[in-house]
């Protein structure tokens, strides 16, 4: 059974995002992603700065056997990356809700295009 | 078409393994994750179920003779008891398949050729055997294949079989064949014998401490040891030459392609070789290799090395070790060095 926190919102795409302190949205990706994943070997990071449109790719996690898109959840500029995962990219596996986020962004949309964790959970049965 | 299971897929399903559609067959992939599989093996032991590699057995009077003709080595210097790796070759002396040789007597052998190559293998040995008096049986579906490997290998096969056995030797115990044989670069072996006695062995191993070993792992462990992988690193258009494996080559005897070769050796060739990426990232197969701002080649395999943490590869290039190349990675140039395999 995957971990699926409740303060969080999701994607469909198995991505998570939550409230960091500064105002900006933390993203990762959840606890089924990463087990279906199984060992992240290397994530490609966006650069600081960089916006995106909703539902662009703006990460690459990689496993041993492949490469898994990670699309942005919302449109908005990232303002920070977890610069971690690239020394660390087993982070991902051993923590995705915790040290395995991927980026900060500092979203231009709301979260109503988001899923609740009920929801999120009902997309996995 | 149905997937083909091997005699223990149920034990596989049981332990939790990503079964996966391979070459027709639904195999493990993964039991844990390839990363712990891998390292497992490194430094303890494993073992993999290969039960859907073939069994062909070659008797009769002019098995040896047959034999040193379809493949590349002499069949005339190996002693009962041998084991040989060597290639199947076509006229243009392009590998159909790699397979390793058993040598029971002179008049008794078995290959064990890929799993997707059985049937092409067994008609091909059918085609050209029109002219030896040799019997070719195919016995793959009575058989099961595991392979056991990792330094502590050596312990199991003596708890198990009382037996050592050193590398490219063969010993049959009973219905059981055991040879010192492998594809991790690891000490080990590989175990053939009837489907009925396949469980019990299984069961046996995994009691003594082998860690199940899935298809993703087994990939990783070759590729770092730099071992071709059938229909992936050649494909029906490559040549021994060319393919690096000079080595299984004796040229001293008569055998299909070798004409072929000899004009090759003259004329030079492309030689498959190592990639090591110099930056972060993992390599795949298909991407494109650059030198010089053209693309020269595309890589055959590519992966992670779970060892060297780096991005590894293979492609068949005609520049010399040490030269610098750019992998081209969504939309990236990357770093790679051209090396001479191992990378382990």
């Amino acid at each position: 059974m995957s971990e699926i926190p409740e303060n969080l919102s999701y994607t469909e795409d198995h991505e998570w995002v939550g409230s960091d302190e500064n105002g900006g949205v933390k993203i990762g990706i959840t606890d089924y992603a990463q087990d279906s994943l199984s060992d992240v070997v290397f994530v490609e990071l966006p650069n600081v700065g960089d916006s995106y449109q909703k539902g662009e790719v703006m990460a690459v996690a990689e496993s041993v056997k492949a490469a898994s898109d990670i699309y942005a959840p919302l449109a908005g500029k990232i303002i920070a990356v977890n610069e971690k995962l690239e020394e660390s990219p087993e982070l991902v596996n051993e923590s995705p809700y915790g040290s395995g986020w991927m980026v900060i962004m500092e979203p231009s949309e709301d979260r109503s295009a988001l899923i609740d964790a009920e929801a999120y959970k009902n997309s996995l049965d | 078409m149905p997937l083909s299971e091997t005699c223990i897929h149920d034990s596989h399903v049981k332990l939790g393994a990503k079964m996966v559609d391979f070459a027709g067959w639904h195999m493990p992939i993964q039991y844990t994750s390839i990363v712990s599989e891998h390292n497992s093996v490194r430094e303890r032991v494993g073992i993999f179920d290969v039960s859907h590699m073939g069994q062909i057995f070659i008797s009769g009077r002019d098995a040896a003779k047959f034999l040193s003709y379809i493949t590349t080595w002499d069949m005339s210097r190996l002693s009962n008891g041998d084991c040989r790796y060597c290639h199947i070759l076509n006229q243009n002396g392009q590998i159909i398949d790699d397979t390793i040789v058993y040598t029971f007597s002179n008049e008794d052998y078995m290959l064990v050729p890929n799993a997707s190559m059985i049937t092409d293998i067994f008609d091909w040995l059918n085609l050209q055997s029109t002219d030896f008096d040799v019997m070719i049986d195919n016995k793959s579906e009575e058989f099961f294949c595991f392979a056991v490997q990792g330094p502590e290998a050596p312990r199991l096969l003596r708890q198990y079989f009382n037996l050592s056995i050193t590398p490219f030797k063969l010993v049959k115990s009973d219905n059981v064949i055991i040879s010192g044989t492998g594809y991790t670069g690891e000490k080990g072996y590989e175990i053939m014998g009837p489907l009925s006695e396949s469980l019990e062995i299984w069961q046996s191993f995994l009691d003594m401490g082998a860690i199940p070993i899935g298809l993703g792992a087994r990939d990783t462990l070759r590729l770092e040891k730099g071992y071709l992988l059938s229909g992936t690193d050649f494909t029906g258009n490559q040549t021994t030459l060319e393919s690096g494996y000079s080595w299984v080559i004796d040229w001293n005897h008569d055998f299909i392609g070798k004409e072929k070769l000899l004009v090759q050796k003259e004329k030079g060739y492309k030689l498959l070789k190592g990639i090591l990426l110099e930056e972060r990232g993992v390599l795949r197969p298909g991407l494109p290799v650059y030198y010089d701002g053209k693309q020269i080649s595309e890589l055959t395999s590519g992966s992670l090395s779970p060892i060297l943490k780096r991005g590894i590869g293979l492609s068949y290039i005609d520049l010399p070790i040490g030269t610098t190349v750019n992998i081209l990675i969504r939309n990236k140039q990357l770093k790679g060095r051209v090396i001479q395999t191992p990378f382990l």
